[in-house]
């Protein structure tokens, strides 16, 4: 199963944004954030996502095999690396493809920009930075077995469904420990969407 | 393979012609020039083999297809030569990305344009230098045996003539010399780099352009001291670099005009006034609607399974997954 790796307890965050700052002070990637915050019930609910690249590794980085110009690296480490900037023609194929929608464009830099989790970091073994600066613990990087000291009965998946298909990722998602049978599901609507905030979207998909 | 060995072929029959029968080539050049044949094979095989992966190669077709269809030339006539022009020749996308890079590769590259639009036609034996008369100092610089231009070789054309790889040296070692910084010190690029991708190439570089501006110098103020030895090194360091050019990251030269054929298949749709491919969610633009069909087939190619969710732009998609979540994995995360 997956070594030292991040897990992301949506339960536990809070919305605060302190990993969208923490990854923006990052070195490799001054000013920008990698990680997104959405709130995925805004308006009803104060429950909020952390998303950061959940390194896909079966099919292994579908970033990756999309993208034209074999910019995206994988290291043998399992780690889905940011598009080499020399290779990358800014097609946004990885950004448009990635089921978990975590790839940005800078579009006049012509450059895909993506989590590596941290790699200047967690190569050397440090937390990644958003990890590093979470107060409620909803972004954690340690093995399973530090996860389950700190947190009895809490349980991991890093399988998701999007319709028929199954991805195994090197990131996990905290699921309870009566759900690590099934996949968590990936968000894919298995019926067309009709009505978004009770805005009708039925004629949507190539009409704006 | 077959069609790689053809292009070398060509390129020695090229020389062949070009040099008038072998008369203008000089054999002391040869490990040049089988270089470049080599160069011919070796870029020919990898783009071939790099295009036939499905992302490439759909992306292949539709800029090759937009580019030179009658509609671009019809619609937009300049816009092949502008972007031509601005992502391959000015770079103008590094600018965005740090001034100071885009600096330091336009040096390095207008050095290497120049380098190798002087030395490639004087090994395959096409460009020649002689004088006009035993006294000189006129020279006439012929090209296929053809006259093409006569100068003086004492003055400051001809002294450009002669120094234009010397000034090519300078060009490259100054882009060089900031990305070999760079390297060292900024985090950005020292994260997961690797010494023969990313290191070997400059010193490669580096090593050509100074051995390059060391023969001057012997030549100028030793006397020719040690210009042998130089010579061993520098036609080494240029030879490796033209086999190692289309296996590592110079193969970048032969990728980047990708970006060209890309953005003419985007900016033909938005040019011709269609409509953009909306969210299937939030209905905010995704990208031109062709564009999206080329991806999902890309994606069916691949036999990913998921190209529908290409309708949905990444925020909704991560929303889509969060609501998931919270009606379907974990309640309480209300």
């Amino acid at each position: 199963m997956m070594g030292r790796t991040l897990f992301i307890d949506p339960g536990r965050c809070i919305g605060c944004q302190a990993c969208v700052s923490g990854c923006r002070e990052c070195d490799s990637h001054r000013g920008k954030s990698m990680i997104h915050l959405d709130y995925p019930d805004e308006g009803s609910s104060v429950a909020s996502l952390p998303s950061v690249c959940m390194h896909c590794e079966d099919p292994v980085a579908p970033c990756a095999e999309v993208c034209p110009a074999e910019a995206i690296l994988i290291t043998p480490d399992g780690v889905v690396q940011e598009a080499d900037p020399t290779r990358c023609i800014g097609c946004s194929n990885c950004v448009n493809a990635c089921p978990f929608g975590i790839p940005k464009i800078d579009l006049a830099a012509k450059l895909q920009l993506k989590c590596n989790l941290c790699y200047d970091r967690t190569s050397i073994g440090l937390a990644p930075m958003c990890a590093t600066v979470c107060p409620t613990g909803a972004l954690f990087y340690g093995t399973l077995e530090e996860l389950q000291a700190e947190r009895p009965g809490v349980d991991v998946s890093n399988w998701f469904e999007f319709g028929d298909v199954q991805i195994t990722t090197g990131v996990a998602m905290v699921v309870p420990a009566d759900r690590t049978r099934q996949p968590v599901p990936g968000g894919l609507p298995t019926l067309p969407l009709v009505q978004v905030d009770g805005r009708d979207v039925s004629n949507a998909g190539g009409q704006p | 393979m077959l069609l790689a060995a053809a292009v070398s072929l060509l390129l020695v029959l090229a020389i062949v012609l070009g040099s008038r029968g072998l008369r203008d080539f000089d054999s002391a050049l040869i490990p040049y020039t089988v270089a470049t044949v080599f160069l011919a094979f070796g870029v020919t095989y990898r783009y071939l083999m790099w295009i036939s992966t499905p992302a490439a190669w759909r992306l292949f077709r539709q800029g090759l297809r937009t580019a030179f269809s009658w509609e671009n030339f019809r619609r937009a006539p300049g816009s092949l030569p502008k972007m031509a022009a601005t992502y391959l020749g000015f770079q103008r996308f590094l600018g965005a990305r740090s001034h100071a890079r885009w600096i330091a590769h336009q040096a390095m590259f207008w050095g290497c344009l120049l380098a190798v639009a002087i030395t490639f036609p004087l090994t395959w034996g096409w460009f020649t230098f002689t004088a006009s008369s035993a006294a000189g100092p006129g020279y006439e610089m012929r090209v296929w045996g053809f006259k093409v231009l006569g100068f003086s070789s004492s003055s400051p054309f001809g002294w450009a003539m002669y120094h234009g790889l010397d000034l090519a040296a300078v060009l490259v070692i100054g882009g060089v010399g900031y990305f070999l910084w760079r390297r060292t010190r900024d985090r950005a690029a020292t994260t997961g780099q690797r010494f023969g991708y990313d290191f070997l190439p400059l010193l490669a570089l580096l090593t050509i352009a100074v051995t390059g501006l060391l023969l001057t110098f012997s030549e100028i103020c030793l006397h020719g001291g040690g210009y042998e030895f130089l010579a061993v090194i520098h036609m080494v360091s240029v030879v490796f670099t033209l086999v190692y050019l289309p296996f590592g990251k110079f193969f970048h030269i032969v990728q980047r005009p990708a970006a060209v054929g890309m953005q003419l298949f985007k900016h033909r749709s938005r040019a011709q006034g269609e409509e953009l491919f909306a969210c299937s969610r939030c209905g905010e633009p995704i990208d031109t609607a062709p564009y999206v069909e080329n991806l999902r087939g890309t994606m069916r190619d691949l036999k990913l399974g998921f190209d529908q969710w290409a309708e949905y732009c990444p925020r909704c998609k991560r929303v889509l997954r969060g609501g998931a979540y919270l009606q379907h994995v974990k309640r309480g995360f209300r």
